[in-house]
This record gives C-alpha cells, sequence and structure tokens, in this order.
C-alpha cells in the first residue's frame, strides 16, 4: 500500500505543465481547436471496496471540447492557471487556495474569465489535478504548489523533520503538539516511540488527554481532527499508518461522525483520483452505539445524557445509506441503522455526564480507550 | 272644442337639413373641438373617394388658417376661434349641374348603395358645410373642372337650412388647362385647434399609413406643414356595388324591394334581387315556407312579409355573401404605409372573407415591431380605409391585443409593437353611433385574433432568425477573446510566440 512508487518532484510536475501547455500550444498553432481530456470522479466510475476505500475504476477520460464557448473560457482559465503554478514552483513558492483565487482578480484577467467566487477557481483547481497526471494518478494540487490552510495537530513521542528542515518532537512542540504539515508526504519521521495513534474528532477532548497525561501513560499518539480532517491531515494518518501506527479514531456517536470517520478510512468519491488520503487500517474507537445500550456497555450509565436527533441529523442518517464507504461497512452500516432507530446522538463530552473526580476522570478514560481498542485488537500498556 | 286650426298653431315641420343641424351630435359635431377634426376628416374622405373611384393616384392639400392671429393669449383658457378650412383634390371634378344637389343638400350622394365606402353617414361633407355657415354666417366657395374641358366653375353658395336647398350667390366660369382636373371646397367655420389638434394630426398619420398611395400635405393654423408623399403606385381596385344578401336586409327593405321590383314571381324576384341565389335555392327556400314560387311579388302582405323576414334569418342554405364588392387595401400596400413608421420588421396578413349578420367582411392585419416605434404595444385600427381615433380600449381589436399572450412569441410586453387592424365591409360592425369602435362580434373577433397570431408567428419566426445571428456573432467574439487570452498566457508562458490567426482566421475549418 505504500504511495512513495507515485511520489513526483515539483521537477517533474513543471515537466508535465510545460508538456500540456506545449501541445497546446502546437494545436492553437495548426488552427484546431483543443480537446483536453480529464478524468471525472462520480459514483460511476469510482468504486469502493473495504480493503482499499474509494478507488477510480474504467478510467477513460471525458473531454473539454474547445469548439464551445464555455469549454474555451474553461481551457483559458486550465492555461492561465497551469501558467501560475509553473511560476510558483519554479520560484518554490507555494500558494493558498485564496491567492489563487485573488490572482484571478488581476484586471486583464478578471476581464476575460470575469470570476466572481472562489468556488469557481476551487474548481478550476480540481480540474487541474484531474488535468495533470503522473504515472496513472492525479497529481494533487499540494504538488502544484497550492495548499490549503493545514488543519489539525498530533502530540506524541514522534521525532521528525518538517519543510522547515528542522528536526522535532511531537512531544515537545506545545501544548497541542505538533501542527501538522501542509505537505505530510514530505515530512521525514526518524523515530516512533508509539504503540498507537489516537484521532480525536474534537479539540477539547483531546487536549484533556494531554492535559491528563495519557499519551505518557498508554504510549499513544493523540491528534486533533477539528472536525472533518483536512487534505494534510488524511495524508499525515496515512503516512502514521504507512510507518505501522495503528490508526485508532475517537468521534462524537452522530451520522456526522460516521462521515468523518469513513473520510478518513476510505477517502472521498470527488477525490478518489487522488491517492495517499485513505487509511482502511483505521478503526474506530468510538464512541459507538454498544457504548450505551449494551449490556456490558461503558457508557450504559450516561445513557440518560444522550440528546435527540434533529431534523437534519435525520436527514444526515438517511443520506449515509447512499454513501458507500458506509453503507457497504457493516459496521459503519449497523451504528448508522441504530441512530436512525433510536433517533439520539452521543457527544465525546458525554465523559463529564459521570460527574468523576479528575483523578477517576482519568482512569476512566485509560480504561475506555483499554477496552476499546483491545476489541479492535490493539494492545495499549 | 279642439279645432284643426288649434293643432296647427304648435305643429312645426322641420326640414331634413334643419332635423340634422338640431342633431348633429349624431355625426360628431357636439362641440368646437371634434367639430373642427370631424369637418377636415369628412371632406378630405370625400375627396380620398373621389379619387379612388376614378382610379386617380389621390393628391390632397388641406389648409386651415385661423381668421385671426391670437398671439400671446392664454391658450389654455381660449374659447372657440373661426378657421377657414380649404381641401383640394384630384379627383374627377364635378359636373356644374351636380354640385349644389352633391354639396348643398342633406341626404343625396353616391353613399346610399350596397357597397363598402368610406363615408359613415354619407352626409358628412354637407354636414360640416352647413355646420360652417351656421356658425360663421359665411358662405361656402366651390371650385371644380373635369377633364378634356378647357374652363371649370366657381360657385358660391349659402344652404337654406328650412329648405334644404342651396342657393347659389355667385358663379364664373374660370379657364384652365384641358388636363386639369379635381375639386377644392373652401368655407368658414368655427372651431378649437387647440384641443383638436393633436387629434387631426393623429388622423393624418393614420391617413397616412392606409392610403400609402396618397400625397398628402396638410398646413396647420400654427403654420406648420405636414407633408407625406406617395410611397406606392399601385391603388386598390375599387369596390363594386352588389345586390344585398338575404340575411343581411330587415323587412322595410324588403318591402321597398318589392314594390319597385319589376319581377313578376317571387322566385325571380328572389334570383333578380339578391346576391348568390340561385333557382334552386330561391325555390327551395319558397317551398320552405308554403309559398308559391309563381306567385306575383305585389300580393304579398305585411303580415306575409314579415313571416318571410324571419324565414329568411333562418333559412341556412343561402351562400355567405360575396366578398367581390370589398376591397381590401392588400399586404403590399399595407406593407408600403407602415414604413413611415420606420419600424424594423413588418409583417401583414390578409384573411379570407367571412360574414357576419349576412354582411361580408375582411380582416387585414399587421404587426410591426423595432425600429422607431415607441415601447409597448400600440393598437391602430382602420375601418374601410379610414383610421378610427376615439374609444381604442373599447375596440374589438383592442381586446385582441390585451388577450394576446405575447410570452409565447418570444415578445415581452414593453417591445416596441405596433398592432394594426384593417376591417372592409359594406356594413362595418360598429358598436355606438359615433362609429369610433367596432362591435365584439365572435366572427370578427376571432378572424382579428387568428390574423394577429399568424402575424405574430411569423416575427417571432424572424426575431429567432435575428437573434440566432447575433447569439452566433457573440458566440464568435467571446470564443476568440477566450482564445486571445489563452495564446497570451501560452506565449507569456512557454516562452514562444503562439498565434491564433489560423484558429479564428478562417473559423479553423472545424467551427460548427
Amino acid at each position: 500500500m505504500s504511495r512513495l512508487s507515485t511520489r513526483v518532484t515539483s521537477h517533474d510536475v513543471v515537466h508535465i505543465i510545460d508538456e500540456v501547455l506545449g501541445t497546446l500550444s502546437d494545436t492553437i498553432e495548426d488552427g484546431v481547436f483543443p480537446e483536453i481530456g480529464y478524468y471525472g470522479s462520480s459514483k460511476k466510475n469510482v468504486k469502493y471496496s473495504q480493503e482499499a476505500g474509494y478507488v477510480p475504476i474504467d478510467e477513460s477520460p471525458s473531454f473539454i471540447d474547445g469548439r464551445k464557448v464555455e469549454s474555451a473560457k474553461t481551457i483559458a482559465g486550465l492555461v492561465y492557471g497551469l501558467s501560475r503554478f509553473k511560476e510558483h514552483l519554479e520560484q518554490n513558492m507555494s500558494m493558498s487556495l485564496r491567492d489563487f483565487y485573488y490572482m484571478h482578480k488581476v484586471k486583464s484577467v478578471q476581464e476575460v474569465l470575469k470570476i466572481s467566487e472562489q468556488t469557481e477557481t476551487n474548481r478550476m483547481i480540481n480540474l487541474c489535478e484531474r488535468v495533470i497526471r503522473h504515472g496513472g494518478t492525479s497529481v494533487p494540487r499540494e504538488e502544484l504548489g497550492v495548499v490549503s490552510s493545514p488543519k489539525g495537530t498530533f502530540y506524541g513521542d514522534v521525532a521528525l523533520s518538517d519543510l522547515s528542515g528542522k528536526q522535532l518532537n511531537c512531544n515537545a512542540a506545545g501544548e497541542y503538539g505538533w501542527f501538522i504539515s501542509s505537505r505530510p508526504f514530505d515530512v521525514k519521521i526518524h523515530d516512533i516511540n508509539i504503540d498507537a495513534a489516537v484521532f480525536v474528532e474534537k479539540e477539547a477532548m483531546s487536549r484533556n488527554l494531554i492535559e491528563l497525561g495519557l499519551p505518557e501513560s498508554l504510549r499513544i499518539g493523540v491528534g486533533s481532527l477539528f472536525g472533518q480532517p483536512g487534505r494534510n491531515m488524511r495524508a499525515w494518518i496515512r503516512k502514521l499508518a504507512d510507518e505501522e501506527v495503528p490508526i485508532l479514531v475517537l468521534v462524537d456517536m452522530s451520522p456526522w461522525s460516521l462521515r468523518i470517520f469513513s473520510t478518513i478510512k476510505s477517502n472521498s468519491i470527488e477525490l478518489a483520483n487522488i491517492r495517499g488520503l485513505a487509511t482502511p487500517e483505521a478503526k474506530l474507537l468510538g464512541l459507538t452505539t454498544d457504548d450505551f445500550w449494551e449490556r456490558n456497555g461503558m457508557l450504559k450509565d450516561i445513557e440518560h445524557s444522550l440528546e435527540l436527533m434533529s431534523k437534519s441529523d435525520v436527514k444526515c442518517a438517511q443520506q449515509n445509506r447512499n454513501i458507500p464507504a458506509i453503507s457497504e461497512d457493516p459496521l459503519l452500516k449497523k451504528e448508522n441503522e441504530i441512530m436512525l432507530k433510536k433517533k439520539r446522538k452521543g457527544e465525546l463530552e458525554a465523559f463529564k455526564a459521570f460527574g468523576l473526580p479528575l483523578a477517576e476522570l482519568k482512569e476512566m478514560y485509560i480504561d475506555y480507550l483499554k477496552k476499546k481498542s483491545a476489541d479492535t485488537d490493539v494492545k495499549l500498556i | 272644442m279642439l279645432t284643426p286650426q288649434n293643432y296647427s298653431q304648435d305643429i312645426v315641420e322641420l326640414s331634413i337639413s334643419a332635423w340634422f343641424y338640431r342633431n348633429r351630435a349624431i355625426a360628431g359635431f357636439d362641440n368646437p373641438a371634434r367639430s373642427l377634426y370631424v369637418s377636415v376628416r369628412e371632406l378630405m374622405e370625400n375627396s380620398l373617394d373621389a379619387c379612388e373611384e376614378a382610379q386617380i393616384l389621390p393628391e390632397v392639400t388641406v389648409l386651415l388658417k385661423r381668421e385671426k392671429e391670437t398671439l400671446g393669449t392664454d391658450v389654455l383658457s381660449q374659447g372657440p376661434e373661426i378657421f377657414e378650412l380649404v381641401v383640394k383634390d384630384n379627383g374627377t371634378g364635378i359636373p356644374r349641374e351636380t354640385i349644389p344637389l352633391l354639396l348643398g343638400k342633406m341626404l343625396t350622394g353616391t353613399k346610399f348603395t350596397h357597397k363598402q365606402s368610406r363615408g359613415t353617414f354619407g352626409l358628412g361633407g354637407s354636414l360640416a358645410l352647413l355646420y360652417g355657415q351656421v356658425t360663421t354666417q359665411r358662405p361656402i366657395e366651390i371650385v371644380t373642372g373635369q377633364k378634356g374641358v378647357g374652363y371649370g366653375h366657381r360657385i358660391k353658395m349659402r344652404l337654406d337650412i328650412e329648405n334644404n336647398l342651396p342657393i347659389i350667390t355667385e358663379e364664373e366660369r374660370v379657364p384652365k388647362s384641358m388636363d386639369e382636373h379635381g375639386t377644392m371646397v373652401s368655407f368658414w367655420l368655427q372651431g378649437d385647434w387647440i384641443r383638436s389638434k393633436r387629434r387631426i394630426i393623429d388622423y393624418f398619420t393614420h391617413t397616412a399609413i392606409i392610403v400609402p398611395y396618397a400625397s398628402l400635405f396638410f398646413e396647420t393654423p400654427d403654420d406648420e406643414v405636414i407633408k407625406y408623399d406617395r410611397v406606392i403606385r399601385s391603388i386598390p381596385k375599387p369596390s363594386i356595388e352588389s345586390k344585398p344578401h338575404p340575411k343581411g336586409i330587415d323587412v322595410e327593405m324588403l318591402k321597398s324591394m318589392i314594390t319597385s321590383t319589376r319581377k313578376r314571381t317571387l322566385k325571380s324576384f328572389f334570383i333578380g334581387s339578391f346576391q348568390r341565389v340561385g333557382s334552386t335555392i330561391a325555390e327551395e327556400f319558397l317551398t320552405s315556407i308554403d309559398l308559391d314560387p309563381d306567385r306575383t311579388p305585389e300580393s304579398m302582405d305585411q303580415e306575409e312579409l314579415v313571416c318571410m323576414m324571419n324565414a329568411m334569418e333562418k333559412f341556412n342554405k343561402f351562400l355567405p355573401p360575396s366578398a367581390k364588392t370589398l376591397s381590401p387595401v392588400g399586404t403590399k400596400v399595407l406593407q408600403a404605409g407602415v414604413q413611415r413608421l420606420a419600424p424594423e420588421f413588418v409583417i401583414f396578413r390578409q384573411r379570407s372573407p367571412s360574414v357576419y349578420e349576412g354582411h361580408p367582411f375582411i380582416v387585414e392585419t399587421g404587426v410591426a415591431y423595432g425600429g422607431q416605434l415607441p415601447p409597448g404595444a400600440n393598437v391602430i385600427r382602420f375601418a374601410n380605409r379610414i383610421p378610427l381615433l376615439y374609444d381604442e380600449r373599447s375596440d374589438v381589436s383592442y381586446r385582441v391585443v390585451r388577450d394576446l399572450n405575447l410570452r409565447s412569441y418570444g415578445l415581452k410586453q414593453e417591445d416596441p409593437l405596433t398592432f394594426m387592424m384593417h376591417i372592409c365591409s359594406t356594413k362595418i360592425p360598429y358598436k355606438t353611433i359615433g362609429k369610433e369602435y367596432i362591435a365584439d362580434i365572435d366572427a370578427v373577433r376571432k378572424e382579428i385574433d387568428l390574423g394577429f397570431k399568424d402575424c405574430l408567428r411569423e416575427l417571432s419566426k424572424n426575431l429567432r432568425t435575428r437573434n440566432r445571428a447575433s447569439i452566433h456573432r457573440k458566440r464568435e467574439s467571446r470564443l476568440s477573446a477566450y482564445y486571445a487570452f489563452t495564446a497570451e498566457t501560452l506565449s507569456t508562458a512557454t516562452g514562444r510566440q503562439v498565434s491564433i490567426e489560423k484558429l479564428m482566421g478562417s473559423q479553423g475549418g472545424c467551427s460548427q
């Protein structure tokens, strides 16, 4: 499952861009309307498998027909975008999605392309990823120099050097640990002294875990997802998994959180063309419906704290039935159906409803993590 | 005891002209503003009729002058003034003997026949002269001359209202060339120009549309000149007189026809007096009401005539009346006339003849679009080639236009659209005595509706073609803008000159 084989250097990327621009120049010079192939992803040509997450199948390209006015506009935007990427890569500069949007506000560009919203330029970047390919897969936008604001932190005894070139340890990089790089593939890991990595949906919970000293007591790493994880976080999780660190995920018991977990585990249909974002080895630690409703459920004493699902929660759960990564995964499917039946949801903060003294709360957390990870065949000391 | 003398003291016998003068509002002479408009209009229509009957391309000059200049006074509070109205045409002229009868006597004229004619009453001209004399007490002057005669006549006359007779006060022969012909009528009348100006000018504008083969010249009291040169040299065929249709008459008319007929039998009376009745239909009709076809017409009594009349109304085997009596303007002439409004597109349609209540009629509809037309939908109406200016909103064509769904033709309410409708008939279905708008009769409404819809379909087709061309142009220009940008970006990025000349120059050979 190693992604190292498909890694490209920025030199490669510039080369690919040059090739595309050169071909386009030749076509236009010859007086022929260009036609550009791209690899779209939708339910039709993306398959879900439990072992690998979403994988593109039947890779036949769609075409942008340059004879059509709208397509000509797309091609103009594409060419402009590629020329920007090329310049930035050559100068070793990165740009954000918002930067890229503002590059379209250059007067001469604005007059032609008439971009009015960032979603339009975001879509353009997405298209570039689908056009620029290397070794049979899409080149992710990070390789084109476009990075979104990175999101997520990781705490634990992991020594690495990031893009700054400095070596650091994730348990000594501030109260949250290490702020995850925008390009985790380029981070070098030197040493790993953890038995597992726990990724927590909510920042408050993970901070509590760090404050209570759990990473040290259990030899684990603790990551904060800050809601739906960004591409950088997913790539970092993948990287840890490649280092054979067991990945455990702790999220709310809600239909939305099932989506968060499934994105970590299986990537998404939309980004199926980008490899290295899925971690099928990831395990759902909690909160699960069993915790509250099984006879031996660890959280059954606080069952009363569960809240009613709102209308949009129910709608989300119903839509989950159409998401292959949930409906075709036996565990997630079961969770989703039970939630739909019970119409109630639980949050990570529920632990506070025990009303335990803090020392006992720590024990509770340790017990919970140990028991639940043992259920997923990961042994913590 | 009552005696015959007692009666006779109170009884006054009115002459026909005296009666008409007292009831002049019927013909539109109810106030000075309207009287001025109606006078101009009646005399001008007489002139146009005179020319068209002789198939001469009309040239009509109208001069309207104030008696005295009233500059500097407040125009709004100003009351009626005295005007001199001169109307001159190039018609056949009037023979000396018939001048007093045609113009000086009420209810004599050429329009009391069964055919399509302009005049609404057939006495408008005479009534205008009468009105002028009553309000100003000045004589009427007529100069007329006919082709092939070396001199013309100039006559000054007064109308004797009590006896419905003209009194000639002056008369002289005026020398002229043999080819000259035409008539000029001048007289004085009271009028209100300020309040009738817009109407009279509208009348000229609309008349110029419906008679584009005429040259019109109008000098207003404000010394402005309105001039329309003829734009087409073809003149519609004049209408011909015809026998009445059995469904288009009443008992009185039937009675007078029976008394004046020289036919010996009822059957031959029917065949001879009505249009489109042959021996089969005549016989079938008479036997259906148990009348002997060989009976003499004179032997019919009043009661039998009423029965016969009722039966004629119900009998449905009479063929529809013939449209040969009608003289539509023709789409070509209308097309030429509407060019005076300078529209971008004009579509005219002539419907086939149709019938209401025994009267044949033909509807001609037109839709003009764009160009110099004002925004919004306007309706211009004509009946027997005269423009209808009053009571637009009550007119059937206005209602039809109002009910049209313009959107289904790709048009908007605020688009510059002018709808034109001309109806010609031996009897125009006016709604009121004022004769200014057409009644909402199903048969008429249907024809107008279908006519307008036909025009709109054609118009929307034209507009689509035009828009397609402009969409195509727009597409081309956007396409080349995009590729110009692409090529420029490529040139900068690759460092080699990329040109789109080949691509856009000849459309690259693969554009659709």
